[in-house]
């Protein structure tokens, strides 16, 4: 048992363009999960265009994240009155 | 695993059945549930056994989304790095844990050897499996892990010359994964509940490994690598609320520190699954289907032994490949290019309030009824009364917090994986997605646990116990 490794232990397919961050050198699959990290991460020395890109996928993260929450509560609904009437008519 | 007819797995059973009911009406519950071990007659099913099944597997998934709606990145890290520094016992006070540790040991052995021989009236019995294994073991998960001192293995260990041989690197943890299978194998497969003498016998063997190989490869390589109990109860420790930092004792909150524990290797994550997995085992070999299907084997002429060994290691393997599976599915669905390996080695501690869970639940009850028989045994163990007093029942609570302590570890178990995955990825959609296939194994783990205890408890055919 350790503590978290900062540079983690990766493995990107020898074929794939991965998106290397140039602080710490994690891959990652796509560009805007790299601009989230770096906003994360590093957020001291941001330049202001890294500062963008951090913004821009935080709004599209939050969008994202709505649209899931949206799912997950339907799925909810569906399972308590799944549960509920199943329960009704079995029991 | 207490004495004589007393398997705890049917008190599970009932437990479980509680489980059902107390979704719909929790008033019901607590009546059903009687204290009395020996003799359980089992309540039917008040549903059927497939919606008992889904029920189980639903409030994990139920509970995986709603901790799916917690997204705050500084809400999720604060609750698990609150910690607080605690004072750090004196010598003095480790020195007689220490005495105290290795005392019960030699005593315990002792009045296995020369005490009487039915498993209710032995001191030997009842330490091992009522203190120790029952209330012990709850509390390095409950409180924290004093076994490095209070454990008799370790201090006899570092008092003998070592040869210092260099510990085998490639072999890693594999060792300690062997010897949990071995262990929990010969448990099951004898009387070790029920004969004092051979219980003293495995104790004897036991220390007798434990120092002749601690004094080949040294005592800390074979407690970090090798013995089994010591690397038990260090994992079951990281959901406990104290822990050592930096040699400081630190409180901290339950399951605080296993979103930033990372297993060291394959070998580690084998252990926390395995540790999983024997638990399973103990109840699935005492279920109807088993019993019938070792029977059919026997009637071809596989011996039974194999048919038990071959479902033991099948099993282990069947689960660990489930999980490599899960980490595999995880690393898809979050698209990131984390290997499969490391995320395997940094969910698998979301598994351990599982298993602890599951044990508190399998031992309180029996803990409980005969802590009166420990204590009139302890007084006399050479000539114990003839027939030791027991609680004739508990009052119904205790039905409610076993139900409480498995619905606790499967939410913090959640709870974990979630944190988990907020650590290790910067999109928060990603990490929703990388606990698919670890939650995924968690319904089915539930459901099978369920199925086990929803069955009817047949004894194990072919083996004495």
């Amino acid at each position: 048992m350790t503590a978290p490794d900062p540079t983690h232990d990766t493995h990107v397919p020898p074929d794939a363009t991965a998106h290397v961050c140039d602080r710490c050198g994690r891959p990652f699959v796509h560009e805007s999960q790299l601009a989230l990290h770096r906003g994360l991460d590093h957020a001291n020395g941001l330049s202001p265009d890294e500062r963008a890109a951090f913004e821009t996928a935080h709004e599209e993260e939050v969008a994202d994240l709505r649209r899931f929450r949206l799912l997950a509560l339907a799925t909810l609904v569906f399972l308590y009155f799944g549960f509920l009437m199943t329960y009704a008519v079995v029991t | 695993m207490v004495p004589v007819s007393t398997r705890p797995r049917r008190r599970v059973g009932r437990l479980a059945l509680t489980l059902v009911l107390t979704l719909p009406a929790w008033a019901g519950v607590a009546a059903a549930h009687s204290g009395g071990l020996g003799g359980a007659t089992r309540e039917p099913l008040a549903v059927p056994t497939w919606l008992f099944l889904f029920t189980g597997g639903g409030v994990v998934g139920v509970s995986f989304l709603l901790a799916s709606f917690v997204t705050d990145r500084r809400l999720v890290d604060a609750v698990h790095d609150w910690g607080r520094p605690l004072p750090t016992p004196a010598r003095a006070l480790r020195a007689v844990a220490r005495a105290v540790g290795v005392g019960v040991l030699a005593v315990v052995v002792a009045v296995g050897y020369l005490g009487p021989e039915t498993g209710v009236r032995s001191l030997t019995v009842l330490v091992v499996w009522v203190a120790w294994w029952g209330g012990y073991v709850a509390s390095t998960y409950l409180v924290g892990n004093t076994w490095p001192t209070l454990g008799p293995f370790r201090t006899l260990a570092e008092r003998l010359p070592s040869l210092d041989r260099t510990y085998p690197d490639r072999l890693g943890a594999w060792p300690s994964v062997a010897g949990l299978l071995l262990l929990v194998w010969v448990e099951v497969m004898t009387p070790l509940a029920d004969d004092p003498r051979l219980l003293a016998t495995v104790l004897v063997a036991y220390t007798a490994v434990t120092l002749v190989g601690s004094a080949v490869v040294g005592a800390d390589d074979w407690f970090e690598e090798v013995d089994p109990l010591a690397r038990v109860f260090r994992f079951y420790s990281r959901l406990a609320p104290v822990g050592v930092v930096d040699g400081r004792l630190r409180l901290r909150l339950p399951g605080g520190a296993l979103p930033d524990t990372v297993l060291d290797g394959r070998d580690d994550v084998a252990f926390v699954v395995t540790l999983l997995f024997v638990t399973t085992y103990d109840g699935f070999v005492a279920t109807g289907p088993w019993a019938s299907g070792v029977r059919a084997v026997e009637g071809v002429g596989v011996p039974p032994v194999g048919a038990y060994l071959g479902a033991y290691l099948g099993g282990a393997a069947l689960f660990y490949l489930a999980y490599r599976a899960a980490s595999r599915m995880g690393r898809r669905r979050a698209a990131t290019y984390l290997s499969t390996d490391y995320l395997a080695r940094r969910f698998a501690p979301a598994l351990l309030p599982i298993a602890a869970g599951y044990h508190l639940a399998h031992n309180l009850g029996s803990v409980l009824v005969l802590a009166p028989t420990l204590a009139a045994v302890g007084a006399a163990p050479l000539s114990p009364p003839a027939s030791p007093p027991q609680l004739a029942g508990l009052p119904s609570w205790v039905g409610g917090l076993e139900l409480a302590a498995v619905l606790l570890g499967h939410l913090l178990a959640v709870w974990v994986a979630h944190a988990t995955a907020y650590d290790l990825f910067p999109s928060r959609l990603q990490a929703v997605r990388s606990q698919y296939g670890v939650t995924a194994v968690m319904i089915g783990y539930t459901m099978l646990s369920l199925w086990i205890v929803a069955e009817p408890y047949v004894a194990p055919p072919f083996i004495a116990s």
